[in-house]
């Protein structure tokens, strides 16, 4: 457990003081919102509040894939994953850390993302922002846990730019359909019930165990 | 920490289809300085990463063994927990400062060094000064320092060191090999193990016991301190004969 939050903290600081990743994926949503506004000119209400759950989590999902790109960037510079690797104990914890760090800059990011929506398309996302923040959280934790091991597999080949996104986007669709529904729901006054939130724990649940097992093995040489 | 010894029997590793070593024996005593030679793609490095744990053997027998009286054979996980490498490049975050850094390798491994106690490791290495400046700042020979001194921090058994001359100037050079041997001693009393790897036969003698010729994925010899042929023009001699006779056959 101590390596995971020595992993958080090294990867907070770093990217503090780089902030590498969070102006890129802040940067990448802000020009998504911006296309989709000239996309979608002069909407009625009523399509919007239907499409805004859509929007949002291509939105966030691309985004995604941007910082989780870059998730072992520092690694690669000097080699420092042959130092993670080096690292006695489960290496599971490594991808812990890892996953948390990119945690929470993904959700720092999705909430920039969608104040700047909700200015740009006129929604009220404040309905049912409790449910929607469940979904976020919970949809995050299965899109940090399979990026990150997707991540730490594709960085040292050659084509990890093109490799990340076409293993990634996959494993996310099961994700993107929840989270989409959950969020449709919530926006529309309903409480999100554990039915909603059901599939988003259990793909979760199964891609951190997976990824938190498999990692020993994505380190080998 | 008891030193540990370093075996391997008939050890083969492939990527792919390229063989890069080819069913070789070796014997690391605890507390033995070894310099493997070799010209570039001879296996050198793959040899070191077995050694570290980081990469496991496609074929034959790798065993890490402490030599306290229990004789323990360790796993690769105990392994790496007493084992300090050095790779080709410094494996510093060049965002973290030099303390910082050394404070991430040290928890990496379980401990959590007191301010002083990396004041002290940072003194040795002349780094003492630049503590607080980030590695990515810092010229070739600091970050190369510095790299020694997280491979070190956490006292390890044996220290693995690959090619650590690369890019220094011949006085960095002197003063690396000067500081490397100063770290034989594990600072518990007890030798360390020391594996480097270097193309540079004069290092080798200045910081082995013995040598192993490695050429093409084969130990070829093993020349040892006090044998006839054991001084860097004669493993030079021998290293530009092993080349010759590839050539040739090519």
């Amino acid at each position: 457990m101590n390596v995971a939050l020595t992993l958080l903290w090294k990867d907070l600081v770093t990217e503090w003081r780089s902030r590498d990743r969070i102006v890129a994926m802040t940067v990448f949503s802000f020009l998504i919102v911006i296309v989709f506004q000239f996309a979608f000119p002069e909407m009625e209400q009523e399509e919007l509040t239907r499409l805004t759950p859509g929007l949002l989590w291509v939105t966030y999902v691309f985004a995604a894939v941007i910082g989780l790109g870059r998730t072992f960037a520092t690694e690669l510079e000097n080699e420092a994953m042959t130092a993670l690797a080096l690292a006695p104990g489960t290496r599971g914890w490594i991808f812990l850390g890892k996953a948390t760090a990119t945690w929470l800059l993904i959700t720092l990011v999705q909430v920039l993302t969608a104040l700047v929506f909700a200015l740009f398309f006129r929604v009220d996302l404040s309905v049912g922002l409790g449910g929607s923040l469940a979904i976020v959280a919970f949809a995050n934790v299965a899109i940090c846990s399979i990026g990150t091991l997707l991540s730490a597999m594709s960085v040292r080949s050659r084509f990890r730019e093109v490799l990340l996104p076409v293993l990634l986007i996959p494993t996310l669709i099961p994700v993107l359909a929840a989270a989409v529904r959950g969020t449709a729901s919530s926006l529309a006054g309903e409480s999100v019930g554990l039915g909603l939130l059901q599939p988003l724990v259990v793909i979760g649940g199964i891609y951190l165990v997976l990824s938190f097992l498999l990692f020993d093995y994505v380190l080998d040489e | 920490m008891s030193p540990i010894r370093l075996r391997g029997e008939g050890v083969e590793k492939r990527y792919g289809r390229v063989a890069a070593l080819r069913g070789i024996d070796f014997d690391v005593a605890a507390g033995e300085s070894v310099a493997i030679l070799g010209a570039n793609g001879a296996g050198k490095s793959s040899l070191l990463k077995i050694l570290a744990g980081l990469s496991r053997p496609s074929s034959g027998t790798f065993e890490a063994r402490d030599e306290s009286p229990s004789g323990e054979a360790l796993g690769r996980e105990a392994l790496r927990a007493r084992v300090g490498y050095v790779g080709h490049a410094t494996l510093l975050y060049g965002e973290l400062t030099a303390r910082e850094n050394l404070a991430f390798a040290a928890r990496l491994h379980g401990q959590r060094p007191s301010r002083a106690a990396l004041d002290a490791v940072l003194a040795e290495f002349a780094l003492a000064d630049v503590a607080e400046r980030r590695a990515d700042t810092f010229s070739r020979g600091m970050a190369q320092r510095l790299a020694i001194a997280r491979a070190v921090v956490h006292g390890p058994s044996v220290l693995l060191l690959d090619e650590p001359f690369t890019g220094l100037d011949e006085a960095s050079g002197e003063r690396l090999q000067a500081r490397l041997l100063s770290q034989r001693d594990d600072g518990a009393g007890a030798v360390r193990t020391l594996v480097v790897v270097t193309h540079d036969p004069r290092r080798a003698v200045a910081l082995a016991d013995r040598a192993l010729l490695v050429h093409r994925g084969d130990i070829h010899a093993t020349p040892a301190r006090g044998d006839d042929g054991f001084d860097a023009e004669a493993l030079r001699e021998r290293l530009v004969a092993l080349a010759s006779s590839a050539e040739a056959a090519a």
